[in-house]
């Protein structure tokens, strides 16, 4: 008896990994492929779309999402390994394993309390200056190092500042808010500024470079994103307050307490300093020196100095990645490249067009809308870089000019506001249990908007102007 | 003996404690008093772990180290005369992780009956990965679950004896009702419903329920039985032998005055998956503290 209430158990459990196989065990031996799509097209979409299904509802743990990609791709998607692997190690899973490694080496050096330090004398004691103070400098930092680092190094910040408040949690539910958001936000929306600020962007480069689309240097980029970064830093700091207004307008007994806690640390460090001129030396040849040698050699080139000089070893960089997102990340750029490989992109792509041409006669702005609307909804879901991994190839097979789509694409691919799952800066406000689920969909729907308002005005009035 | 007690937050499991802590001592048990937490996407586990590892730094912890922290504070008000939880101190810091769960080693308490655990997942993934690391007799759960498929599972899955503590107020007088038929686990029920009659002094009814007006040899045996074994330890009991729809004249006997005791049900799981059983639509029906032993 125990025996079959386990096997029910079981399949309850895994009733998503079963409905995926299921589905796509389906497709593939009933439902024959639709004309104008390559049998082989046919097959990486099946995998796609049981991909999609588990990466959702999660079933099997992610490293094993990653691998069914892999041997699918070999069973039935008519790939030789030796392709696979090809795909599967390039300059965006460097650089992503680069940026996840280099995260770990600055957040252990307690660089945090000079960061909380510098930020209270720049804003002062006034909390909308500090809300305001958190939005830009999380904006700003995560655009070059990436939003996870920078949020896991303010969030002690903020959560000491209202330990510090003298009011119950709950009566200060408003401020709490306010700061958390100021900085999950903030890292948000400066994620888009450079290559370098999250791993979609350089998805989207070596989609670009795979795909002979064109290319994009460090410091392009950032004069074609940057404005928009600098337009929304005050409009989401506006925003947070109005959605969350704090109960408190001034935050002196906080801020004083908190100017204690960190003047503890004493002067700062040669480790500290080392640590600082190391970065900026990456974040310069990154700008300087990206199109030669790649973001993500570069990258590991300052882990490998990190290492080298025992600012970080190895055993704290072992336990600080999560081996399982580099190895998925391998996997979904490596179909993706076979997506477009296999003219199963360019049928999607098709698809959504012509679906949709009806409604919106103008083939550029329906382009655009699309690859917006796409990634968008998509990065809500899953997250922003899987996104832009799995919607890459079909956006630039809309036609048009894949740059822009490209940009618009990955810009849009960090509109994941309102989850707690979009974006890894929400994930980690969200597990700090003070802010809740219906608070990202408060605040978000009006991000939503004012980030296509954005986005909208630097393609249509910024963009033209530089090209 | 080994107690596995589920709390959510200091907000709800108040009571679900302190009966947790009362049945634990009645049975002189060890207490295991878990937090399972939700568990997030795994894409960003990463970036999680990084935030967390920091934020320890700044002694800001998990939010479930705060509940199992206010848990710790209530068992030492609760279980005065435990001199080694007494003198034990919370520390976050001696939080380790170990079988895919964290837990909190208490140093200074040797021989302590509590241990306090941190899972992060599904809730009946958890209590089950749980109760499968060591032999538990009984797991006790807030009232919250109320919901068909959970009380399904609770009772379906977790390999052990389950004590659902919804509407529990511990200031109130409750009888034992020990719904007593001719199954295999009324005899477990009779014996767990004795024992913590004897500790708590509460007085006891049994109920047994037959859909036609004759009570076979199997019922009234089974009822008798039941009298002779709590009487033998000195426990006054009061029998009542009623006819109807079992699971109906379960709940309305029960009022809200009564903590029901009931034997689990051997029915085949398939057909307990899709037609529920009698614990199962009792669970799900009635509005008191529920025991079932399996």
């Amino acid at each position: 008896m125990r025996i079959s209430a386990d096997m029910i158990f079981w399949i309850q459990q895994k009733r998503w990994l079963l409905i995926a196989f299921g589905l796509g065990g389906l497709l593939y031996h009933f439902i024959p492929g639709p004309s104008g799509l390559s049998p082989e097209g046919y097959h990486i979409l099946i995998i796609i779309f049981m991909t999609l299904i588990l990466i959702l509802k999660e079933p099997v743990p992610l490293p094993a999402i990653a691998l069914q990609i892999i041997f699918w791709q070999v069973i039935i998607g008519g790939s030789t390994p030796n392709e696979v692997g090809s795909y599967f190690m390039n300059d965006a899973v460097f650089f992503i394993m680069g940026s996840l490694m280099l995260a770990v080496a600055i957040v252990s050096q307690g660089l945090d309390k000079r960061m909380a330090l510098g930020i209270i004398r720049i804003t002062g004691n006034k909390t909308w200056r500090i809300v305001a103070g958190f939005t830009a400098i999380s904006a700003i930092l995560s655009s070059f190092v990436g939003p996870h680092m920078i949020t896991a190094m303010l969030l002690p910040v903020a959560l000491t500042l209202i330990r510090f408040t003298p009011k119950s949690s709950k009566s200060t539910s408003g401020l709490t808010a306010a700061l958390l958001f100021s900085i999950a936000y903030g890292a948000t929306i400066g994620s888009i500024g450079t290559p370098s600020g999250g791993g979609r962007n350089v998805i989207m480069m070596n989609y670009w470079a795979e795909f002979g689309s064109g290319s994009l240097s460090y410091l392009q980029w950032m004069k074609m994103v940057y404005p928009m970064v600098l337009i929304e830093i005050p409009i989401t700091a506006f925003i947070i307050l109005k959605t969350f207004p704090p109960e408190m307008q001034i935050l002196d007994t906080a801020v004083r307490r908190l100017s204690v806690e960190v003047a503890h640390a004493g002067k700062i460090s040669a480790r500290e300093i080392l640590t600082v001129v190391l970065f900026a030396l990456i974040l310069l040849s990154w700008m300087t020196l990206s199109e030669d040698y790649g973001l993500g050699s570069i990258a590991l080139i300052g882990i490998f100095l990190y290492m080298a000089l025992g600012l970080v070893s190895w055993k704290e960089l072992n336990r600080g990645v999560n081996w399982g997102v580099i190895l998925l990340f391998g996997a979904t750029i490596s179909i993706g490249v076979q997506m477009k490989n296999t003219g199963g992109a360019a049928w999607l792509a098709d698809l959504s067009v012509g679906f949709l041409q009806s409604v919106i006669p103008d083939i550029d702005t329906l382009r655009a809308i699309v690859s917006v609307a796409l990634s968008g909804v998509m990065s809500n879901l899953l997250s922003s870089s899987a996104t832009v991994a799995v919607v890459g190839p079909v956006v630039l097979n809309l036609g048009g000019d894949p740059i822009l789509l490209g940009l618009a694409s990955v810009i849009a691919s960090a509109f994941g506001y309102f989850t707690a799952v979009a974006a890894p800066a929400c994930t980690i406000i969200y597990s700090s249990g003070l802010v809740k689920a219906p608070d990202f969909l408060r605040a978000g729907w009006k991000m939503a908007v004012m980030s296509v308002l954005s986005l909208m005005l630097v393609a249509l009035v910024w963009w033209p102007i530089l090209n | 003996m080994k107690f596995l007690l589920a709390i959510s937050s200091s907000k709800y499991s108040g009571p679900t404690l302190r009966a947790g802590a009362m049945i634990a001592q009645a049975f002189d048990a060890e207490l295991n008093v878990v937090y399972v937490g939700a568990k997030l996407k795994g894409l960003q586990e990463g970036p999680l772990d990084l935030s967390r590892e920091n934020l320890a730094k700044w002694n800001i912890y998990h939010p479930g180290i705060e509940v199992l922290k206010w848990a710790f504070q209530e068992l030492k008000e609760i279980c005065p005369a435990n001199d080694e939880l007494k003198s034990a101190e919370f520390n976050p810091e001696h939080i380790k992780e170990d079988q895919n769960r964290y837990k909190l080693i208490l140093p200074t308490t040797k021989g302590c009956k509590v241990q306090l655990t941190l899972r992060e997942g599904e809730l009946i993934q958890e209590l089950r990965d749980e109760l499968q690391l060591d032999d538990y007799a009984l797991t006790i759960i807030g009232g919250s679950q109320g919901k068909r498929h959970m009380a399904h599972d609770l009772i379906q899955y977790l390999p052990s004896s389950i004590f659902v503590a919804r509407g529990l107020d511990l200031k109130k007088k409750y009888k034992l009702l020990l719904l007593v038929d001719d199954s295999e686990a009324t005899k477990r029920s009779v014996t767990f419903g004795a024992e913590i009659a004897k500790t708590e002094h509460w007085e006891v009814r049994t109920l047994t329920v037959s859909k036609t007006k004759r009570f076979g040899r199997g019922y009234s045996g089974a009822a008798k039985k039941a009298k002779a074994a709590l009487e033998k330890r000195d426990i006054p009991v009061e029998q009542f032998f009623l006819t109807g729809d079992p699971v109906t004249t379960f709940v309305d006997f029960s009022g809200d005055d009564h903590i029901i005791i009931m034997g689990a049900s051997t029915a085949n799981p398939l057909k307990k998956l899709f037609f529920g059983s009698k614990p199962i639509k009792t669970l799900e029906r009635s509005t008191v503290p529920i025991l079932i032993v399996k």
